[in-house]
């Protein structure tokens, strides 16, 4: 296989992944069994009344009224949202999943709350990890193969 | 999803332990499989270039998803073999897919608050039930791949020597 084919088939596979991922973008909303984040951007009023499932970060809470404000990304820009019976124990800028009924425009009566990250470190914690993570595969992999740079590809090391 | 220690550490073990029975599955595989297990992590570019500036960009809906999806996994295995050498590309694809469709199924164990996991069969637009075994920033969970990655390891040489 020449350079030629072997970069017009990486090319061809790379526009394919940016095809699904254009394909998701355009049809997950109506995919997702709940009402969108989008949707609900774009119309708040349209779904009160249904069970919505939201990620959201949490930017205020009030433990003594078992409520939280959690705010969601959507392609039309954030909203924020008022969840009440929140009984977790998050911190602001904690992440969690929301699922209950919408009972008004921006208000969701919660009937399981799932934290995700407890607070804004706790992201970071995963990332830092996610890095070791990486760099251990790395490290591994180039102990076994390595890049032969008349050919620009992974061959087994002779010691490997 | 789970962080890519974790992942990294329990498709290190799996695949360690397929080792002993498999031939020709040896350590310059393993590794192979160690990278293919952090694939779905790629969805994580996000963090540097927001899909919605994709979106503005091109002009048309973008999701980053796919790629840890098992669609994506097949795609981005086959953009991964091609690096490699022509006698080893056909074995790399398929640890590679193997590896990075190992990593979607931990990463579907986590907790949903519906009790089902994201469209990570996409194309297939299911959400497969979840057994709920963690959340993604659980230090819990890096706990149980340290132990089981560090028996595996020891087992292994133990073996190997022995």
């Amino acid at each position: 296989m020449t350079h030629w084919q072997r970069g017009v088939i990486v090319v061809g596979l790379v526009a394919m992944l940016f095809g699904m991922g254009v394909h998701y973008g355009a049809v997950e909303a109506d995919r997702w069994p709940y009402p969108h984040e989008d949707t609900l951007a774009a119309e708040p009023g349209a779904h009160v009344g249904h069970e919505v499932l939201l990620f959201g970060t949490v930017t205020d809470t009030n433990p003594q009224a078992d409520t939280a404000t959690i705010r969601v990304e959507s392609d039309h820009g954030a909203f924020s949202l008022t969840v009440q019976a929140f009984d977790a124990v998050v911190e602001r800028g904690g992440v969690v999943q929301v699922l209950g009924e919408l009972t008004a425009e921006r208000t969701v009566d919660a009937d399981r709350i799932v934290v995700v990250n407890h607070s804004g470190s706790a992201a970071w914690y995963k990332y830092g990890v996610s890095v070791i993570g990486a760099v251990l595969v790395l490290i591994a992999f180039f102990r076994y193969w390595q890049i032969d740079t008349d050919t620009w590809r992974f061959e087994v090391r002779r010691n490997g | 999803m789970a962080e890519l220690l974790s992942t990294v550490l329990l498709t290190y073990s799996v695949f360690t332990i397929g080792s002993w029975w498999i031939d020709g599955l040896d350590r310059r595989w393993i590794v192979v499989a160690m990278g293919g297990a952090a694939i779905p992590d790629l969805v994580k570019v996000d963090l540097l270039v927001d899909a919605r500036v994709i979106e503005q960009t091109v002009g048309l809906p973008f999701s980053y998803t796919p790629v840890a999806s098992i669609g994506g996994v097949a795609v981005v295995a086959g953009i991964v073999a091609m690096l490699f050498g022509t006698q080893w590309r056909r074995q790399a694809y398929a640890i590679l897919f193997a590896a990075g469709g190992f990593s979607l199924l931990i990463d579907g164990a986590r907790v949903y608050a519906d009790g089902y996991a994201n469209f990570y069969l996409y194309p297939v637009w299911i959400r497969p039930p979840t057994p709920e075994l963690f959340v993604s920033a659980d230090p819990a969970v890096l706990g149980v791949a340290l132990i089981v990655g560090a028996s595996v390891f020891s087992v292994d040489r133990w073996t190997a020597t022995g």
